[in-house]
């Protein structure tokens, strides 16, 4: 081989290192992300524990089809609401209890929060009333909660607010706006840390 | 005269070399000290022995001599792990059980923290505490939350020893572990290969075949990785007993240690103990490679960034804002 | 010395056991307060290897300390050897290559402690046989450590077998061929600057420490070597020409001091550049050097080390350089031992801690040496102080020897 020739081998393997090394720094996990678009089937993951808290599937669908959102009828302790809230009269023993006082209602600002008919049916207490007049389910409250929160709700049907029932595989059972966010007062009230970091010595 | 006297200290010198009847009194005494010396240190130098009995010699006997667990068969990881169960149970008396199982297919870990939700309750940091088993002794923590001043989002400007009611008005809070790098550059330090990525992008370690180095340690960037200076004292009731080679089971003394994305549970399905103990959802973790998983839908819809990002290790761990 | 025709590998390696146990009184306590500091060590050392590493003052921020500190000072001395060979077979300088011999032994005894930090320093070092080839898993080339335990042990070969051939040609009565050595030689003046630039690059190649992420390291490790090794040789020497017969001229020492000032000088702009990138802009990776020369967050006790380090350093540099006395061993002897000890200060614990501190997200401690980390760090001292006069011992008997012949 001539002088040329090496040098031509030399030049071509230079360029050839260069061009692998120089795409091998580029690359990132992002782009590996971003190509993988095929779909991974959730169900081929064997679960070792499974979701035990009743869960209904919901009303509305996220990106990965349907999913199922645990339950809030059976939280409440005095559900069916109509078995008090009916048209004749009720004899009030424990009146004060029974009215619903021990609720405070701190839903919205100082003035002009929320109050008891915004959210609940005036009429069927069994059920919740959005600002369109549908009922709502209280197990499918996210309805209601959404015409206000709709950033929220877009969120937790993604999955960028709210959180997966104990598997990240399997079939997607999230917890209800309701299961952490106290409706009548549903802001996080203040604590302590569950712990604390030490200084090292 | 300086002659002369080299040549006076040639021949003392010579003499004493040739002295043959001392010279063996005198070794003879030498090594008769050496040896009471010695004696007496290494009674003072080795640790109490304890009673072990011939199993457990046998299995400790086995276990030093093992191979690294990623050349491993799947035989030898079971194997392996039936003597750690085993020891577990002649050691301390408690049953664990141990897994070996490999990662699983078309699963990419990713992770990502919501520094709008989070309210600095640092359940996550008990929960993580408690699910892989870290010594109580020291404190260790494998999760560190800073409480942060608006305007700056390095974690040196916050602090990370706060224990006060929480969250502070104008302050956010951020929470930082090992964030499991596409481009470790623990992985790539280790001399011996005790820590690498595993194929589902957990960067795991395999304890018994660490040497306890540390360069590891000093090459992480994020303060990812702990060492166990001592012996780890976990009390009995408090063990949990569901266990992964790479996780969660308890450590030798002297070994490197991590966040390994709780491997016993994310391998069967299951959240990471901090995911599912954050009571705000400020943590959300999935399939990278999963177009519908929610960790896909927060880096397409939501602002993340990485911490770090100018060093170039390509971490699977993004911090979003709502 | 027994009789030519008498003399084999065998008696090689028992005159070497019986010259190094006879001696005057005063060796003799030497030695044995030698023995008293090493089993000392032992028994400090078995404290550690029982109770973990928790014993020190080393922490998960602090990860590295005393132990790490004394490996990377110690490297720079085995390697300083080479300023003795390069002047002795690549200029062959006949006045150097009668101590030659000598700068062989301190780098091995270098080594042989070198080695020693590493192994005490281990959280698990009964599993060390993973380094091994084959039978472990041996990370080269991607992790430093590994090219560092590659070129240590070969320049520890290097070192020993060299001088052992010659040695023992010389105690066989008869001359050690050049030709079989000299490419080995000429091996191990190359493979003196690699160990420590190999050394250097295990921190400089960390990008989460960026004290350390600077390409200065490298070259400024082999400076401050070429410094610190020669001031050590030539106090051993000064040691060797008072208290033997093995007479040293004084051109060597003439030399030596011509190196040494070269080297410190180059040390300390090395210096002056990295202060002044660290200062005239400081970004957040210059925290670590705010921490080291200001102290930070109420935390500075490394302050007044480092700064007693650079002012000894500048000065033992100045008498070194000036020369005041016109050699007078008198100024220059205490000169080459406080350029050692401020080097040891700088290069040690002034480099390794504050390259740990603050962590990697900000928070800053102190670190302090613990009696552990103290009494191993003087027995391992003691070991090579030891290693090195028994070879020093038995290589100038063996050349007296062959000289007078």
């Amino acid at each position: 081989m001539t002088k040329l020739n090496y040098s031509c081998l030399f030049l071509l393997f230079f360029v050839g290192l260069s061009h692998s090394l120089g795409a091998a720094s580029e690359k990132s996990v992002v782009d590996e992300i971003k190509n993988a678009e095929d779909r991974f089937d959730n169900r081929s993951v064997p679960l070792v524990e499974q979701v035990v808290d009743e869960a209904v599937l919901a009303k509305e669908e996220y990106q990965g089809g349907s999913f199922r959102v645990l339950a809030r009828k059976a939280k409440i302790e005095r559900y069916k609401c109509s078995s008090c809230h009916t048209d004749k009269p009720v004899t009030a023993q424990q009146g004060a209890l029974l009215t619903h006082g021990d609720i405070i209602l701190k839903h919205g600002s100082e003035d002009q929060g929320l109050s008891c008919i915004d959210c609940h049916h005036p009429q069927d207490r069994d059920y919740l009333e959005d600002k369109k007049g549908r009922k709502i389910d209280f197990d499918h409250s996210y309805q209601l909660c959404g015409q206000c929160h709709f950033r929220q709700k877009r969120d937790w049907l993604g999955g960028a607010h709210g959180k997966r029932v104990v598997n990240w595989a399997g079939e997607r059972t999230v917890y209800n706006c309701t299961t952490c966010h106290n409706p009548h007062s549903p802001r996080f009230e203040k604590r302590f840390p569950a712990t604390y970091s030490v200084e090292l010595d | 005269m300086s002659s002369k006297k080299i040549k006076n200290e040639e021949i003392r010198a010579a003499s004493l070399l040739e002295k043959k009847s001392t010279r063996r009194n005198f070794l003879k005494g030498l090594s008769i000290a050496a040896a009471a010396g010695s004696a007496a240190l290494t009674t003072g130098c080795i640790p109490a022995a304890d009673a072990a009995s011939t199993e457990e010699l046998k299995l400790r006997w086995q276990e030093f001599f093992k191979k690294n667990y990623r050349l491993m068969t799947q035989e030898e990881k079971d194997a392996t792990v039936a003597r750690l169960e085993r020891l577990s149970k002649l050691n301390a008396n408690l049953d664990v059980q141990m897994g070996s199982y490999p990662p699983l297919d078309g699963v990419l870990y990713g992770y990502a923290f919501n520094i709008t939700r989070c309210e600095g309750f640092m359940e996550c940091v008990t929960a993580c505490v408690k699910e892989n088993n870290l010594d109580r002794k020291t404190n260790t923590q494998y999760i560190r939350i800073f409480e942060m001043e608006p305007g700056q989002l390095d974690p040196s400007t916050g602090d990370g020893q706060y224990y006060h009611e929480v969250p502070v008005d104008n302050k956010f809070y951020m929470g930082t572990q090992c964030f499991h790098c596409e481009k470790a550059p623990c992985t790539k330090a280790c001399p011996t290969k005790a820590t690498w990525k595993e194929p589902d992008g957990i960067v795991v370690v395999d304890y018994d075949w660490c040497i306890g180095c540390r360069y590891c340690q000093a090459a992480c960037p994020y303060y990812g990785r702990r060492f166990n200076w001592g012996k780890p004292e976990i009390p009995k009731e408090e063990v949990t007993r569901r266990q992964h080679y790479l996780g969660n089971r308890i450590r030798p003394m002297g070994k490197m240690e991590k966040c390994t994305f709780c491997i016993q549970r994310t391998r069967k399905g299951r959240l990471p103990a901090c995911v599912e103990a954050c009571p705000t959802g400020a943590r959300v973790f999935g399939n990278l490679l999963d177009p519908e998983s929610e960790i896909r839908y927060v880096l397409k819809h939501k602002k993340v960034f990485r911490m770090k990002e100018e060093l170039g290790t390509d971490p699977k761990f993004w911090y979003f804002i709502d | 010395m027994r009789a030519l025709h008498e003399r084999n590998l065998r008696t090689f390696l028992t005159d070497v056991i019986r010259w190094n146990l006879r001696g005057s009184l005063g060796v003799q306590l030497f030695r044995l307060v030698l023995v008293g500091f090493m089993g000392f060590g032992v028994y400090a050392y078995s404290y550690q290897a029982r109770y973990g590493l928790s014993v020190t003052g080393m922490n998960d921020i602090v990860s590295w300390g005393f132990y790490i500190s004394n490996f990377t000072f110690l490297v720079g001395v085995a390697a300083a050897a080479v300023m003795l060979i390069l002047p002795a077979y690549v200029f062959h300088d006949p006045d150097f290559h009668r101590v030659v011999i000598i700068g062989e032994g301190v780098a091995v005894g270098a080594l042989v402690m070198c080695l020693t930090f590493i192994l005490v320093d281990l959280g698990g070092p009964l599993q060390a046989w993973h380094l091994i080839p084959v039978i472990g898993i041996f990370n080269f080339p991607s992790s430093i450590l590994a090219w560092d335990v590659l070129v240590l042990n070969g320049y520890l070969l290097l070192n020993g077998l060299i001088p052992a051939y010659i040695l023992y040609s010389h105690y066989k009565g008869r001359p050690a061929d050049e030709r079989k050595y000299r490419p080995f030689v000429f091996l191990s003046i190359f493979w003196a600057f690699s160990i420590h630039m190999v050394t250097a690059f295990l921190y400089q190649g960390l990008p989460a420490r960026p004290f350390w992420n600077n390409p200065l390291m490298g070259p400024r490790f082999l400076a401050s070597a070429f410094a610190a090794g020669p001031a050590l040789i030539t106090l051993i020497l000064a040691i060797i020409h008072t208290s033997t017969t093995y007479k040293i001229d004084r051109s060597v020492f003439n030399k030596l001091r011509l190196i040494i000032v070269i080297s410190a000088i180059i040390n300390l702009i090395m210096l002056f550049s990295e202060v002044f990138k660290e200062f005239y802009f400081p970004t957040h990776h210059s925290i670590s050097a705010v921490y080291l020369w200001f102290g930070m967050d109420g935390h500075n006790s490394l302050v007044p080390w480092i700064w007693t380090s650079v002012c000894v350093n500048l000065l033992a540099t100045l008498v070194l350089a000036f020369n005041p006395g016109k050699n007078n061993p008198k100024v220059l002897l205490p000169a080459c031992l406080f350029l050692f000890v401020a080097i040891w200060m700088e290069k040690g614990i002034g480099l390794i801690v504050p390259g740990l501190i603050p962590s990697p997200l900000g928070e800053v401690v102190d670190y302090l040496p613990t009696w552990v980390e103290f009494s191993v760090t003087l027995g391992i001292f003691a070991l090579g102080i030891t290693v090195v006069t028994w070879l020093i011992r038995a290589a100038l008997i063996i050349e007296q020897n062959y000289s007078g012949v």
